[in-house]
């Protein structure tokens, strides 16, 4: 929970367990929100069907476009973002998001990936800006592709986007010569996965932290979504393990499997055929809708997800320890009995 | 490969006029045996930055410190830093005062590799009064004055978000950094337990990093657990195995601290006489840091072992009296 | 049940302040506070086991929402690691304060001014060659500058509490503007927050509303506001001073039994 951006008074909560369909309803329209982790590994996913199916809208999303955000670009919840990467790694880049910004209904602002980094660290520490060499000499800083002002006039809180994307000055300290001055990044919300958390907001992770660990500081409101609540004093017998603090978390679900189909390292592995589904019925209108009405619209519960999705096929992603993740050539040659289209 | 070297070795490769941070923070995994061996070895003209207490205060004591940027010159509960104290009062040391936060944001502004941050730190406050701005003395004792930025800080409006005046913090940037850990890889990859102060940043902004050590270990079992590890072995040049280098202060997890050594210590070093005495007995033994153990001696230290799993001694069961 | 009630004597002047400091903390239950070294550690060991059970604490040393199961030595103490929701280092510890999410700061000092202003760092004398040197900014100046409240705990000695600083490490209510180094209003430099309080071991001390300046709010018992004026460097208004509520013996009890049994502090 960041207050310096945004003063406002918070709403006055009992506990930080809430379900998800009541943590995602805090989400309002107009906000800048931050998907936790990248790419295809600890992705609020449940979160992001959530906001589907609450028909968030004109939210503007912070350094990446990739599958948890290009599901929330192709269901019309987003209008804007400003970051490094519209692309889903191997599986290609991200479908939607290419789609609705070659109409000119979705807003993109360049900025490079340490920009998101500074940005985030310089919300942490609560600072204004930060001043970095980053981006100097590329088209980042080329002020006709400059959208900050329709971030400005886009977000439901102003406060949320700086007023300049960047200014220049001569380094008085290490003669660096002209450097930028990158504005913080805040955001109104950030949404992270773990694999644990406790019932006041203590949280572990494994594996790559990504952003997440500055993410939590530079957004007004915090929401974990967990693999699985586990008594606060567990995890505080060993505080060195937990890279995020209850005093940074707003509130706490738990979703198993809420990262599916993305991997969360100590817990599952990707699930390869999934995705690779979705971006192929992603890169068209029809396709899309298809695909949403499939996986969020007819779907009633996070149960019946699962259920779906089949119990065989979740054990074949599960992790092993200690290497985090199951090496792929043993999944695949052990259960051979169901397969399906596109499964290699 | 292997980077374990003797503590002779590790501090041999400092140099006077270095600007240098140790880790930890006052009673806190302290590199105290790394100080003693740098004053044994009587370097001269050292720039500290950080903080100045216990271990910095030996170096004090032991004549090697010409200058000091940091913000806190206590050894918490056992009174401010005594030989800092006097040389300051004598007007014999180069003090310039900085902030705490200053010196977090210095440090990550390090790690991260840019110039400076801006923050409303030291607004209102005598950190900025230009008559007490000796960033200047130090950078003319510094043996590398490019390492210590041109200047101690800026002021200027935040064009971004309305904060009105904000204070640029330039990076904070070593020669030489030395932090004592609980557990080090050969190669050098560390894992601190407890606090980590500054060591994860400061030893990623440093030129040099030694890493003294309760226990060096193979470097693939401290892999075996990333997310435990806070400074990579790509950052860090030498490692020295060097169980009780941090005593009389706590490490936690292994012991907690001496309080009669630390309340001896303030005692002894009100005067230079008082230090050099208290020098001639703790430093200046032919053996160094294994003479200082085995003098402090096996039950002494016994008493001392933190007890799982709260990482100190719990008082109740007749701890640290 | 009536609690019985300790007569002044009975305990020490260090010990009354801290407990007047631990009821005084009741105001910020299930608020987030960043407690400095020192007595404000007893204060708030003594507050959370009493009457501010779900205050949040911060440590400077990294620590979030620590819940020390012995009093710690200092903040640097590893008994405020266990228990804690998380360890990391200082700048994990100090940026709630930049993000503006402490409720308040507390900590002691070497000298306090009419204004608030708190001095650390050096006392009599010239920067360069002071006549005593102190221990400097640590978090003293960063509470004083973010946290949205700071309280501020001393003995009540002449010498202490002063006319104006000798140095001004944390921001009190008129603070300097530099390069000038004129004395402005914390407002005009942008800095929300400000002191409200300064618990003393003879009374609890507040600030004015118009000019800023410091005067007695309350006095402990078996003290009189003359003495406060006596022992004050600077002539402090206590015409608005009433007696402060007594100290029960349960409180003195549990400082000595449970919470400081060795008298580690030497509060007594």
């Amino acid at each position: 929970m960041n207050d310096l951006f945004d003063q406002r008074p918070r709403k006055l909560r009992c506990g930080k367990v809430l379900s998800l369909a009541e943590a995602i309803s805090e989400i309002r329209d107009g906000d800048v929100l931050m998907l936790g982790a990248f790419i295809d590994t600890r992705r609020p996913m449940a979160a992001a069907y959530e906001i589907v199916r609450q028909q968030k809208r004109g939210l503007i999303l912070l350094a990446q476009c990739s599958l948890a955000e290009d599901v929330l670009v192709g269901a019309g919840c987003a209008v804007a973002w400003r970051g490094c990467y519209t692309g889903m790694g191997s599986f290609g880049l991200s479908p939607a998001t290419l789609r609705k910004t070659e109409a000119g209904e979705f807003f993109p602002d360049e900025i490079g990936h340490l920009d998101i980094i500074y940005g985030a660290m310089a919300a942490m520490a609560g600072c204004p800006f930060v001043a970095t060499r980053a981006t100097i000499g590329s088209d980042v800083l080329n002020d006709q592709l400059n959208r900050n002002e329709v971030l400005r006039a886009k977000a439901g809180n102003q406060s949320m986007i700086p007023k300049k994307k960047y200014e220049f000055i001569d380094d008085p300290f290490y003669d660096q010569g002209l450097v930028k001055l990158l504005p913080a990044m805040p955001a109104d919300v950030a949404i992270i996965h773990t694999p644990i958390a406790g019932e006041a907001g203590t949280a572990r992770i494994s594996g790559s932290l990504a952003f997440d660990h500055y993410f939590i500081h530079a957004a007004r409101t915090v929401i974990i979504t967990t693999e699985q609540i586990v008594p606060e004093e567990y995890l505080r017998r060993e505080p060195n393990r937990n890279q995020i603090p209850s005093t940074a978390v707003d509130m706490v679900v738990e979703v198993p499997w809420g990262g599916h189909p993305s991997q969360v390292p100590g817990c599952y592995d990707t699930d390869i055929s999934f995705i690779r589904n979705y971006e192929a019925l992603a890169r068209s209108e029809e396709g899309f809708q298809k695909w949403v009405k499939e996986w969020v619209w007819d779907i009633d519960s996070r149960d019946q997800y699962l259920d779906k999705i089949g119990a065989l096929r979740l054990e074949k992603l599960r992790s092993s320890t200690p290497a985090m993740q199951r090496p792929r050539s043993t999944h695949q040659k052990k259960y051979t009995i169901v397969k399906e289209d596109g499964d290699e | 490969m292997s980077k374990v070297v003797s503590l002779k070795e590790a501090i041999g490769e400092i140099k006077d006029g270095d600007v240098i941070l140790t880790g930890g923070i006052v009673e806190d995994r302290r590199p105290v045996a790394a100080a003693m061996e740098v004053v044994r070895q009587g370097k001269k003209n050292l720039v500290l930055i950080g903080t100045c207490s216990l271990c910095d205060d030996i170096m004090v004591g032991g004549g090697c410190v010409a200058a000091y940027r940091g913000t806190y010159t206590s050894n918490g509960a056992f009174g401010i830093s005594p030989n800092f104290k006097r040389k300051a009062e004598e007007g014999s040391i180069i003090c310039d005062d900085i902030g705490h936060i200053d010196y977090s944001i210095g440090v990550m502004a390090g790690m991260a590799g840019v110039p400076f941050i801006a923050s409303k730190t030291c607004i209102g406050t005598d950190v900025l009064n230009p008559a007490y701005d000796n960033l200047g003395g130090a950078r003319s004792v510094a043996r590398n004055p490019e390492v210590l930025p041109k200047k101690k800080y800026v002021l200027m409006e935040d064009p971004f978000f309305d904060m009105g005046t904000v204070q640029l913090i330039p990076a904070i940037k070593l020669d030489v950094c030395i932090c004592h850990v609980q557990m080090v890889g050969e190669e050098g990859t560390v894992r601190i337990d407890g606090s980590l102060t500054f060591d994860h940043f400061a030893a990623l902004s440093a030129r040099k990093v030694i890493v003294t050590a309760e226990q060096v270990v193979p470097e693939s079992y401290i892999r075996q657990d990333p997310n435990r590890n806070c400074i990579p072995c790509t950052s860090v040049d030498m490692v020295v195995e060097l169980p009780w280098g941090a005593h009389p202060g706590q490490v936690y997890n292994f012991y907690d601290m001496d309080i009669p050594f630390l309340q001896e210590y303030a005692k002894s070093c009100a005067t230079q006489e008082g230090f050099d005495k208290w020098a001639a007995e703790w430093i200046f033994n032919e053996n160094g840091h294994d003479d200082y153990i085995n003098k402090l001696g096996a039950s002494r230290l016994q008493k001392l072992r933190a007890v799982p799993p709260y990482g100190y001694v719990p008082r109740k069961k007749g701890g640290v009296k | 049940m009536t609690r019985e009630i300790a007569k002044p004597g009975e305990y020490s002047p260090v010990e009354a302040m801290v407990v007047y400091a631990a009821r005084f903390l009741a105001g910020f239950d299930g608020k987030k506070g960043l407690i400095g070294t020192g007595l404000p550690l007893v204060a708030t060991q003594l507050a959370k086991m009493t009457y501010s059970p779900n205050m949040i604490i911060f440590v400077e040393t990294g620590q979030a929402d620590a819940r020390p199961q012995e009093l710690p030595i200092s903040i640097m103490d590893s008994r405020l690691t266990y228990g804690s929701s998380w360890q990391m280092g200082d700048p994990e510890g100090l940026f709630p304060l930049s993000r503006n999410e402490i409720d308040f700061g507390f900590i002691g000092g070497a000298q306090i001014d009419k204004y608030g202003n708190v001095n650390s760092t050096f006392i009599g004398g010239d920067y360069n060659k002071p006549y005593k040197r102190l221990a400097g900014t640590a978090g003293a100046v960063d509470i004083g500058v973010f946290a949205k409240d700071t309280v501020i705990l001393m003995a009540h000695q002449k010498r202490r509490i002063v006319d104006f600083v000798d140095y001004l490490t944390t921001p009190g209510w008129m603070v300097k503007k530099w390069p000038e180094g004129t004395l402005v209003r914390r407002e005009e430099l942008g800095l929300q927050g400000g002191p409200s309080s300064f618990i003393s071991s003879m009374g609890i001390c507040r600030f004015d509303d118009t000019t800023k300046i410091m005067y007695l709010d309350k006095y402990f018992p078996g003290i009189k506001p003359e003495d406060v004026k006596a022992n004050t460097g600077f002539d402090i208004d206590v015409s608005r001073a009433t007696e402060a509520d007594p100290i029960y013996t349960d409180e003195i009890k549990l400082l000595r039994e449970e919470i400081d049994p060795l008298n580690i502090y030497k509060m007594r």
